[in-house]
């Protein structure tokens, strides 16, 4: 579809919205009432990303708390009219609820299905049904598809027998998380991952950034791996078969990029924050949702051949840690973990009270089957985190079951108080 | 396009094939089994009755938030809202009453299985007007740690694992029960009388406290008295609430 008649359809949409929210969504009423904004104020899609205020987490953090409104003053619908309440992971805190009201197949999971497609996902094909039902039941996006979903335990522990899944249906997708890869890098000690894997046309992976160590693993089991991401919670944004960017569904989501200082538009591909607004969700939609995400993001096509806005995410605003003086985010610690063969995992938490700090705490999984001295590989990681940021780290070892542990929905938060 | 118009184009694309596999383990070995899509309307249909027998339905009186919103959740006027406790890998036996709270038109939100998500079946208690949580394990009521006893006294109905009923019941609470039984699922109804098996589709048998399954119904997986690795006991015979046929009260596992 050409980028005119995408930002036709968005102007519609929005034109539709604008009303529609002022009147139901209490939040949304007060944050422009506060900003002094009307629906009629509103006539374009520019008019809109010029004048109508951004909503924070905090800000529906603070009016759930203040109204005593579970939705945080996002629902726009009675609440007996609803389907489903599902929420946020809870990673970075309080879980955010999402209320959707829906037939046979779970809506927010329809774009899903779209991304199967362009994997190779067909009717009859058999599907590894992994992953958590926090946002609902993912396994919908499969059936959407017609594939059928081969349902068993992929979490922590849960690999080795889905494996034998694997070898008996001859899937064709999975999703991976980052502590399945964990689990998958033990396995591949004892088990030829590149023939288990065989019958994959691709795999998606999610939750947080691929390390470039893990991906060429994946690659060596024989694995495309399709990363995706959230677009501010509203839908999924996938990688294509170019693996250039991940793809917004902007007949879904109004996408922006703006100064993650400031309040302006960035210009095509540089550094920005994304902004999400809902262009189909009645219930509890999203208008200029904050995500916090920090990414690059471009309109020109892709080699595909696809129109719709592209990204890639680059990491959280706020994840930008000082330490002495000295600048450095999460990822710098993850690919100097990875050169540590102990370590590999790249499992770690940076454990920072505040954003600017005077030491650098880091707790580090490490293999303790593979391990023969803690004090050997102390001296190691604590060479490679310097050489990397410049500081040297005070280390907290911990054998990598112990770290897996205090993982949630398939990832490990990376930044911590403690 | 929307995300309503994608689903709807999916709807008609071919189905070739079950609604999914899951898989259940007899003494560590593990069996893999189909559903069919009509094994699974007629499971929903089974557990859209029980469902309604614990009283599940439409929301009524206010809710909390929505149209205009911010109107304080009035608890004590709404009902209907549940938490379901299952996991991905559970769904062949859960999914059936997640399609029938959506169909008898009560909301409903997944708390997953896993310690480290005990929180999120605490949470939606805490926040919205839950009237029952089906499906509590070990694993969460463990995890809830000391809210186990404010989850116990915030909802009516709880209908537990059999594993975690003891913990339940040392909270204050006076659990029903639900339990898979191999490929099959067994629910405690209002009458405390056992946990209730769908005879058109399964039955049991007990020799010496160990249990044994057949399908009795037209189903994708079709086995023939095959041992469940569980212990427990059988009831047949009327139920106070109507039904008849078997009744399971597992005494370990589950």
């Amino acid at each position: 579809m050409p980028r005119a008649r995408i930002a036709a359809l968005q102007e519609e949409r929005i034109l539709e919205l604008v009303p529609y929210v002022y009147e139901r969504s209490a939040l949304v009423r007060r944050k422009w009432e506060e900003a002094r904004v009307k629906p009629s104020d509103i006539n374009s899609l520019a008019d809109f990303t010029e004048r109508v205020p951004f909503i924070t987490k905090d800000d529906i953090r603070q009016f759930r708390d203040q109204a005593q409104d579970p939705f945080g003053g996002l629902l726009c619908t009675d609440y007996a009219d609803t389907t489903t309440v599902f929420s946020t992971s809870g990673t970075t805190g309080d879980a955010t609820l999402y209320a959707h009201a829906w037939d046979r197949w779970h809506p927010f999971w329809a774009t899903t299905a779209r991304d199967l497609w362009e994997i190779g996902v067909r009717p009859g094909d058999y599907v590894l049904g992994s992953g958590f039902k926090m946002r609902g039941p993912l396994y919908h996006a499969d059936q959407m598809v017609g594939a059928i979903p081969v349902l068993v335990n992929t979490g922590i522990g849960g690999w080795a027998t889905a494996l034998d899944a694997i070898r008996r249906y001859r899937p064709v997708y999975a999703q991976l998380t980052g502590l399945a890869l964990a689990e998958l890098d033990h396995l591949s000690r004892t088990t030829d991952l590149r023939e288990v894997f065989s019958s994959f046309k691709g795999a998606a992976f999610a939750g947080e950034p691929l390390g470039a160590r893990a991906r060429a693993q994946l690659e060596s089991w024989g694995v495309e791996v399709y990363l995706w991401t959230s677009t501010g919670d509203v839908t999924g944004a996938w990688e294509c078969g170019q693996h250039d960017g991940c793809h917004a569904w902007e007949d879904c989501v109004l996408l922006e990029a703006v100064d993650p200082a400031g309040t302006g538009p960035v210009a095509d591909g540089e550094l920005g924050e994304l902004v999400a607004t809902s262009l189909d969700n009645p219930v509890t939609p999203m208008v200029r949702f904050r995500s916090d995400d920090i990414i690059r993001m471009t309109r020109q096509p892709c080699a595909c051949g696809r129109t719709h806005a592209r990204f890639w995410p680059v990491g959280r605003k706020g994840d930008e840690t000082i330490v002495a003086g000295r600048s450095f985010v999460p990822m710098d610690i993850w690919r100097a973990l990875e050169d540590v063969p102990e370590t590999a995992t790249a499992l770690f938490q940076l454990v920072r009270p505040a954003r600017e700090i005077d030491e650098l705490k880091v707790r580090v999984g490490y293999d303790p089957d593979i391990t023969t001295s803690v004090p050997d590989l102390r001296d190691r990681v604590s060479e490679a985190i310097t050489a990397a940021v410049g500081v040297p780290p005070v280390l907290e070892l911990v054998p990598e079951p112990e770290l897996l542990a205090r993982g949630r929905g398939g990832k490990l938060p990376r930044v911590v108080k403690s | 396009m929307t995300a309503a118009s994608s689903a709807a184009a999916a709807a008609t694309l071919p189905r070739r094939g079950p609604w999914g596999i899951g898989r259940y383990d007899v003494a560590g070995q593990p069996v893999f089994f189909e559903v069919g899509w009509d094994d699974w309307q007629r499971d929903v249909a089974w557990a859209r009755a029980l469902l309604a027998g614990h009283g599940v339905g439409p929301v009524k009186g206010d809710g909390p938030g929505g149209t205009g919103g911010g109107s304080p959740p009035c608890v004590e006027k709404v009902g209907g809202g549940l938490v379901i406790v299952s996991g991905m890998p559970e769904s062949p036996w859960f999914d059936p009453f997640e399609t029938a709270a959506r169909e008898l038109g009560a909301p409903y939100s997944i708390g997953e299985i896993y310690a480290f998500e005990a929180f999120r079946t605490g949470l939606y208690t805490r926040r919205l007007p839950v009237t029952m949580v089906f499906g509590m394990d070990r694993t969460v009521a463990e995890g809830l740690g000391d809210e186990l006893a404010e989850v116990v006294a915030r909802v009516p109905v709880i209908v537990a694992r059999p594993d975690a009923a003891g913990l339940l019941a040392a909270a204050g609470g006076r659990p029903f029960i639900v339990a898979r039984v191999g490929p099959a699922i067994a629910v405690e109804c209002p009458q405390r009388s056992g946990a209730h098996l769908n005879g058109n589709e399964w039955s049991l048998a007990e020799r010496g406290g160990d249990l044994f399954i057949s399908t009795a119904g037209p189903r994708a997986h079709q086995v023939r008295e095959a041992p469940l690795g569980l212990r427990g006991a059988l009831t047949d015979g009327p139920c106070g609430c109507g039904r008849t046929g078997q009744r399971v009260t597992i005494s370990e596992g589950a």
